[in-house]
């Protein structure tokens, strides 16, 4: 657990227990230091707790490990492992080309304004789904829409590997159609091996050292 | 203690009840690591700490004036 929710986790206990004391003795309100006390408690103390908790709480939710703590999501934690570099998720995930405890997001965040908010209400109806339906096997589960090449672009855009690549550049109209998302960077036969689940079983995988 | 300040004290009473509650589930959900306790985080516990926060003003809105 990050040092951070520790920390609010005694703010909240602290904040709590203050509370007890204001509800065993409501009498002391009757003093000055008593409204001083109970302003502070009953008030600023419980919007500062939860401010902080649901920072912390959606941080906590671009963690990788949050989003395969889904029984339904461990086939896809499982084929960042996969061995294999044409493997796209793989190959970003091991090389460290996306952050590896924020894997999921960094990849699946909607760069766009608002896409934070867009990205968490699906998160919220995953949760629905997950509890309150049948989710759908693994290998059935479906992006809401075509991955988008601006969430590949947020990283690769400029980068010298992407502008300058052999087979991004022998076609002249080949970068402006990547770029304008006329050309799918995944969908377009290029890097077409995206969380390949449905062949896990005989995937050779990489064993991340400890 | 005057009459009129019991039944406020009752209502901070109650108000510190109601942010116990929340404050006591927002401990919980931040110790379970799970996408369901974020969204009881936020619902639930966020609810209980609105409303303790609304019956605490609504008890110093309520508040008999004193006049000097």
């Amino acid at each position: 657990m990050p040092h951070t929710t520790t920390l609010i986790i005694l703010l909240v206990l602290f904040s709590a227990a203050l509370a007890g004391v204001l509800v065993a003795r409501p009498g002391i309100t009757a003093t000055r230091v008593g409204k001083i006390l109970a302003f502070l408690v009953l008030f600023l103390l419980p919007i500062l707790c939860g401010a902080m908790g649901v920072s912390s709480e959606m941080d906590r939710s671009k963690t990788t490990a949050f989003c395969l703590s889904c029984h339904t999501m461990e086939a896809y934690g499982k084929s960042l492992h996969i061995d294999d570099p044409g493997h796209l998720p793989a190959a970003h995930f091991q090389n460290h080309r996306v952050p590896a405890d924020e894997a999921c997001y960094t990849c699946h965040a909607d760069y766009a304004l608002f896409g934070t908010l867009k990205v968490k209400l699906h998160g919220l109806r995953h949760v629905y789904v997950y509890y309150f339906s049948t989710p759908p096997a693994p290998e059935n589960i479906k992006l809401y829409q075509p991955f988008n090449n601006r969430e590949c672009l947020h990283c690769h855009l400029g980068a010298r590997s992407f502008e300058e690549g052999a087979v991004h550049t022998t076609d002249p109209a080949t970068l402006p159609a990547i770029k304008s998302n006329q050309l799918s960077c995944m969908s377009s036969g290029c890097h077409e091996v995206v969380h390949d689940i449905a062949n896990l079983k005989t995937a050779k995988f990489w064993k991340e050292h400890e | 203690m005057t009459a009129s300040a019991r039944p406020m004290e009752k209502r901070i009473q109650v108000a510190g009840i109601i942010l116990i509650i929340g404050l006591i589930i927002e401990a919980l959900c931040l110790l379970w690591a799970r996408p369901i306790s974020f969204v009881i985080f936020v619902a639930v516990g966020g609810l209980f700490l609105f409303a303790g926060v609304v019956v605490f003003l609504f008890s110093l809105a309520s508040a008999p004036h004193v006049s000097d």
